[in-house]
């Protein structure tokens, strides 16, 4: 790559987006590029099998905004099913997000907030029928602890296998889901389940465990207040006490850490912990506010989606509530734009695929500046150099 | 009563075969790209977009030259079976090796990319988000060894069940082992994907084309992991199902973890996936619950990473971080 020369005194108009792809090589406005880029190239793919694409996408990006109408008794709040699905689903990614995040800030890979999340969900629902004669007041308290308890250990196992045997915790933590969800169905089915439901599933929550609706017609619960007040605990545990500086020495230099002394071993067991708490709560979440029963086939792989939450807000706690909403968003056009055209919804998993790879990729949008660059000063238009993409700005 | 047990025995290890198969091919995709430094989890992305693109190349195939007999259309599937795992896996080499991304969270996307492109292209084709079943897609070519109809039990082994061969694809599960054997071993490319994949920066200084090798390694772990989905949509079941590689391409990862990153003990760990799939589905027959076998994998390759862990903590410690270098 070619060093950085002094800026063009007169750089051409023409040359507007090799500057602001320099920019972005740069590590300014990587998200909405690549938010962008992905939207167009899932445009692109849709327009190939789609008679109607442009209706598609309209229904995928203003699907699930909400319609205030002037009726007989005032302003009314319509279509507010898919918006409320919108904050379900933010509030589930949200907390999956923090899950993913808070270990990769100790710079542990693990993947197992899908099993964490079943696990804590099912500890959960046991708690709450279990205490089913019980008021609220006692109910609701113990299925949270049991969540976090449930996700949290599950999760300290992949910290600790890292730590005590050296085990890779990418590996460890994928075994640990696909052990979490055989135990899931195995206990769910064997001891858990309602002969009258009709289905393999626990028995209806009781009246007393399951969270109240905020907006009538939706499953928005407190939780919604909640989720921003635990992203910004987590900031604020991150940046404000002795374990979140040692987590995030842990994460940025390793021997650095273990030199000055900090207790490496129980950090990353605390990341991954802490991650596994929360993605216990969003287990929580999915048994008591959206599904009030858990079936024994609750589908997989929501856990892989709170990476594309954690990587949106760049890993920073206080972002995650933001990213998790708009990811949520563009679920929930995507059921609106199933319903109203032929694009299926699984269109916004090959987007979020796309948001993931140009997020993460460092030199994607430099090398294109450079390709621009190149391009533009063999057809004889002023040269625009490019910049060395500084290496540490990414993450 | 012996030809009983025999003819049990022979069922036992046709079903452990068909089950070994495809986590084995995957595996073998694993061992190759981990050879190389490169944790390919997107193997089950890889299964997936190859078992879609078999059954829809074939299906494609009838409809364009209905002249040709149904092998080649189920051949002509395999093809682009093999393509589209194939493109995936550039798609994941060029990311990671070209634009910088994680090979890890790249990895994932594809996983993701794989499971929404190829439900969105079936509803779109098909117009059925659960499988193509609709469709009458072929299987591919099977070999079949006449004249064995007076030994029951070796007719069971060799042909299969109802005598109609075994697939292509699991007859060349044992030759894509040893041609990997023959890889690593025999060719200097062997030693040269081990040497990328141990210290690069070495390999590089020693004029190793380390970047070539991690593509080429990339590729063959798309390859051999297109012919693991392949044979799930195109072997004995024919047709595609969402979601259809369940899981394997993590077990396949997990084989070569269990299995030392080495070849005899990556195939051995398939071979003992395949068996405990085995006995989930015999317990199932049975009414008893098939999970306890289904968690035996996972478990096993857990217990099996502490006691490696273990046996390095015993020895003096090299100078190996304890934390991963990722960023």
């Amino acid at each position: 790559m070619t060093s950085a020369a002094p800026p063009a005194p007169r750089a051409s108009r023409r040359a507007g987006l090799t500057v602001l792809l320099r920019r972005v090589g740069a590590g300014i406005g990587t998200l909405p590029l690549s938010l962008a880029a992905a939207l167009l190239v899932g445009f692109a793919l849709t327009a190939l099998v789609s008679d109607e694409p442009l209706r598609a996408w309209l229904a995928l990006l203003t699907g699930p905004l909400p319609e205030f109408h002037l009726g007989t008794q005032g302003w009314e709040l319509r279509r507010v099913v898919l918006f409320g699905a919108a904050i379900e689903d933010a509030i589930t990614l949200a907390l999956l997000g923090l899950a993913i995040a808070l270990p990769f800030r100790a710079r542990q890979f693990t993947l197992g907030a899908d099993g964490q999340m079943f696990l804590g969900a099912l500890a959960a629902v046991a708690t709450s029928l279990a205490l089913a004669a019980w008021p609220a007041m006692v109910v609701l308290p113990a299925s949270l602890l049991a969540a976090m308890l449930v996700g949290g250990a599950w999760g300290l196992l992949p910290g600790w296998m890292r730590v005590r045997h050296g085990a890779s915790e990418i590996v460890t933590s994928l075994m640990l889901n696909l052990v979490a969800v055989q135990l899931f169905r195995l206990i769910l089915s064997e001891w858990m389940s309602d002969p009258g439901a009709g289905f393999i599933a626990t028995p209806l929550l009781p009246p007393a465990a399951s969270l109240g609706a905020l907006i009538p017609g939706t499953h928005v619960s407190a939780m919604l207040i909640a989720v921003p007040l635990l992203a910004w605990a987590a900031q604020a545990m991150l940046d404000r006490t002795s374990a979140g500086y040692a987590l995030r020495a842990v994460g940025q230099a390793p021997d650095f850490a273990r030199r000055m002394g900090l207790p490496v071993a129980r950090t990353v067991m605390l990341s991954t912990a802490l991650g596994g708490l929360f993605a216990g709560l969003a287990g929580l979440h999915v048994s008591h506010a959206l599904l009030g029963r858990l079936p024994v086939d609750l589908p997989a792989g929501l856990g892989y989606e709170g990476l594309v939450v954690a990587l949106l807000a760049r890993n920073q706690p206080r972002a995650i509530p933001m990213a998790a909403l708009l990811y949520a968003y563009l679920r929930a056009g995507g059921q609106a734009m199933e319903r109203g055209t032929d694009v299926p919804r699984e269109m916004v998993l090959v987007i979020q695929a796309l948001i993931i790879l140009f997020v993460v990729s460092e030199r994607l949008w430099p090398r294109l500046a450079e390709a621009l660059a190149r391009w533009r000063s063999r057809r004889g238009a002023p040269a625009v150099e490019t910049v060395e993409p500084s290496p540490g700005v990414a993450t | 009563m012996t030809d009983t047990w025999t003819l049990v025995v022979a069922g036992l290890v046709v079903a452990l075969l068909r089950a070994t198969t495809p986590i084995l091919f995957a595996a073998l995709g694993a061992l190759v790209s981990d050879l190389a430094g490169c944790v390919n989890v997107a193997l089950e992305g890889l299964m997936l977009v190859a078992a879609f693109f078999g059954v829809m190349g074939a299906v494609q195939a009838a409809e364009l030259w209905p002249a040709l007999p149904v092998s080649a259309h189920a051949l002509i599937g395999g093809g682009a079976a093999l393509l589209a795992a194939l493109a995936l896996a550039l798609l994941l080499a060029v990311f990671h090796l070209e634009f910088g991304a994680d090979l890890i969270v790249a990895g994932i996307a594809m996983n993701l990319l794989a499971a929404g492109l190829t439900v969105f292209l079936m509803a779109s084709w098909v117009g059925d988000k659960g499988s193509t079943a609709t469709l009458v897609s072929p299987a591919l070519p099977a070999l079949r060894v006449p004249g064995l109809a007076g030994w029951p039990a070796l007719d069971l082994l060799v042909n299969g069940e109802g005598g109609r061969g075994h697939p292509l694809p699991l007859l060349l599960a044992p030759l894509a082992v040893a041609a990997v054997w023959l890889l690593l071993q025999r060719t200097p490319w062997g030693r040269w994907l081990r040497a990328t994949g141990e210290n690069p920066a070495a390999a590089l200084a020693a004029g190793i084309p380390v970047k070539r090798m991690q593509y080429l390694a990339l590729l063959a772990s798309g390859a051999l992991a297109g012919l693991g989905g392949v044979y799930l949509s195109m072997g004995y079941v024919t047709l595609f199902q969402a979601d259809m590689s369940a899981g394997r391409g993590f077990l396949a990862l997990a084989a070569v973890f269990l299995g030392a990153r080495a070849l005899a003990g990556t195939t051995a760990a398939a071979l003992l996936f395949g068996a405990s799939a085995v006995l989930a589905t015999q317990l199932g027959a049975l009414a008893w619950r098939p999970q306890l076998p289904q968690m035996l994998p996972p478990i096993v390759t857990l217990l099996a990473m502490a006691v490696a862990g273990a046996r390095r903590a015993r020895r003096p410690r090299p100078a190996t971080p304890e934390i991963s270098q990722r960023p």
